[in-house]
């Protein structure tokens, strides 16, 4: 097959020419976007494969070490921001101050982070009480997203955490989130 | 056994309503809902709960509350339910053949699916107050906003590129639309047209000065508008309920015969004199 010229194929998603793309130049556009962009959206600007694209994130990830950017990762989606310590600071800057949340948000807020897509349903199940406030609430802070609907009657909405989430709580990516300690709330049932 | 003897109930300005319920047994002071959850982790026994007491207290409470505080009943009626479920399990023996089903997992078992539920519930009640420590300890990530002048390229600005045009040649261009540009009509005004009792009732005293008197479909013979013609009846019955004039109509479909009041009294005297 080696000594065949074949007209190059290009994947559906992938635009014409293949192209390459470095590290630096991933972190540059990465810099520009003011919007969280898809895998498959680098892989068709740079006309490079999704595959190509996991990797140079990850190396983009190690690269960016102790410094001051962090690469967010939610989904698909991909954004670069300002490393944790730098929070404080730059929140003087923008003069941006986090509102506080009640502890009823905040455990309707664990249950949408840990246990996401869910329904309202699945959450009042869980809490035993009406959550449709507290909902709202954390759907007008942007903390909590729609993420379509579920296959099941009625067909519900489904919820989730998007990048605000991550953002404003300084998590990198849902795998940073501290994990459920089922066995501390049974020890407190017993 | 030790039984409570006093329960009160008294409501708090808790924004939850299973807070906003304040409960005092001999045994337990606070919120209906952690009554529940010590009797849930045993740490309160049930049957020490006189739950009749507990609702006489709360009819009690309820009587003094100020309306639009419903939720707090709701919550009453749920956190009761629950406690009379596991205080009649408590009370009534388990059949040792019941047991066996249970054990079988046919059949869910209650109690086990109720602590199930609550392991649940804190796991994330404790999980949210992790991330409340998260949020406090001030660590959030940033991404870059779009600048200003970019999402203003976006919407279609452009920079300023050419020498700025001279005045005059604006000013002639402004004269000339002008002259295009037919003048816009007026708007259109819609006012309502109030008709009120006390209009009709003048139109009706008027035609009474001028004929002893007067028949209403005479009097309303050129109105056309119905909410006029409604007006004048309702203002002549007004004027017949203040005795100021008598209505007479001898058949349906008749004339309305309107005549003053103080005059037929007056020929009422009359005719007693005479």
């Amino acid at each position: 097959m080696d000594d065949v010229v074949a007209i190059p194929v290009v994947p559906d998603d992938v635009a014409q020419a293949p192209g390459s793309l470095t590290v630096a130049q991933l972190e540059a556009l990465l810099f520009v976007a003011e919007r969280p962009l898809k895998r498959r959206e680098i892989a068709a600007l740079a006309g490079v494969s999704r595959e190509e694209v996991d990797a140079l994130l990850g190396d983009l990830e190690v690269a960016l070490g102790e410094r001051g950017l962090r690469l967010v990762a939610a989904g698909d989606e991909v954004q670069l921001v300002t490393a944790p310590d730098a929070g404080s600071l730059i929140a003087r800057y923008t003069g941006v101050e986090g509102a506080k949340l009640s502890p009823a948000a905040l455990e309707t807020l664990a249950i949408v982070a840990y246990r996401q897509p869910v329904t309202r349903g699945m959450i009042e199940r869980i809490r035993g009480v009406d959550s449709d406030y507290v909902l709202r609430t954390l759907l007008h802070r942007r903390l909590v997203v729609e993420q379509g609907r579920a296959d099941t009657p009625g067909r519900p909405i489904l919820f989730g955490t998007g990048f605000d989430f991550l953002e404003r709580f300084g998590l990198t990516s849902l795998d940073d989130l501290p994990p459920l300690d089922a066995e501390a709330a049974e020890r407190l049932v017993e | 056994m030790s039984v409570a003897t006093a329960v009160e109930i008294r409501f708090a300005e808790a924004r939850r309503p299973e807070d906003a319920t304040h409960v005092r047994l001999d045994t337990f002071d606070g919120p209906l809902a952690l009554l529940l959850a010590l009797i849930e982790q045993r740490q309160l026994d049930v049957l020490t709960v006189r739950l009749g007491d507990l609702a006489g207290a709360y009819f009690e409470a309820l009587a003094s509350i100020e309306r639009g505080r419903l939720p707090l009943l709701s919550s009453f009626v749920s956190v009761c339910s629950q406690l009379i479920l596991i205080k009649s399990r408590a009370l009534l023996p388990r059949a040792p053949e019941a047991a066996a089903i249970d054990g079988s997992q046919n059949e869910s078992d209650p109690e086990e699916e109720l602590r199930r539920r609550l392991i649940e519930y804190r796991m994330f009640r404790d999980a949210g107050r992790a991330m409340g420590i998260l949020l406090s300890s001030g660590k959030p990530l940033f991404h870059r906003e779009p600048a200003t002048a970019l999402a203003a390229g976006k919407a279609g600005a452009r920079p300023d590129e050419g020498a700025p045009l001279d005045p005059l040649t604006l000013a002639d261009a402004l004269l000339v639309s002008i002259k295009l540009v037919p003048p816009a009509p007026p708007p259109a005004e819609i006012v309502t047209r109030t008709i009120t009792l006390d209009e009709r009732a003048q139109v009706i005293r008027s035609a009474l000065r001028r004929a002893p008197q007067i028949v209403l479909q005479e009097l309303l013979s050129d109105v056309t508008d119905r909410i006029v013609v409604a007006v004048t009846f309702l203002a002549l019955l007004e004027l017949s309920k203040g005795r100021e004039v008598l209505i007479e109509q001898d058949e349906p479909w008749g004339p309305i015969r309107v005549t003053p009041r103080e005059m037929t009294d007056e020929s009422i005297e009359d005719s007693a004199d005479g």
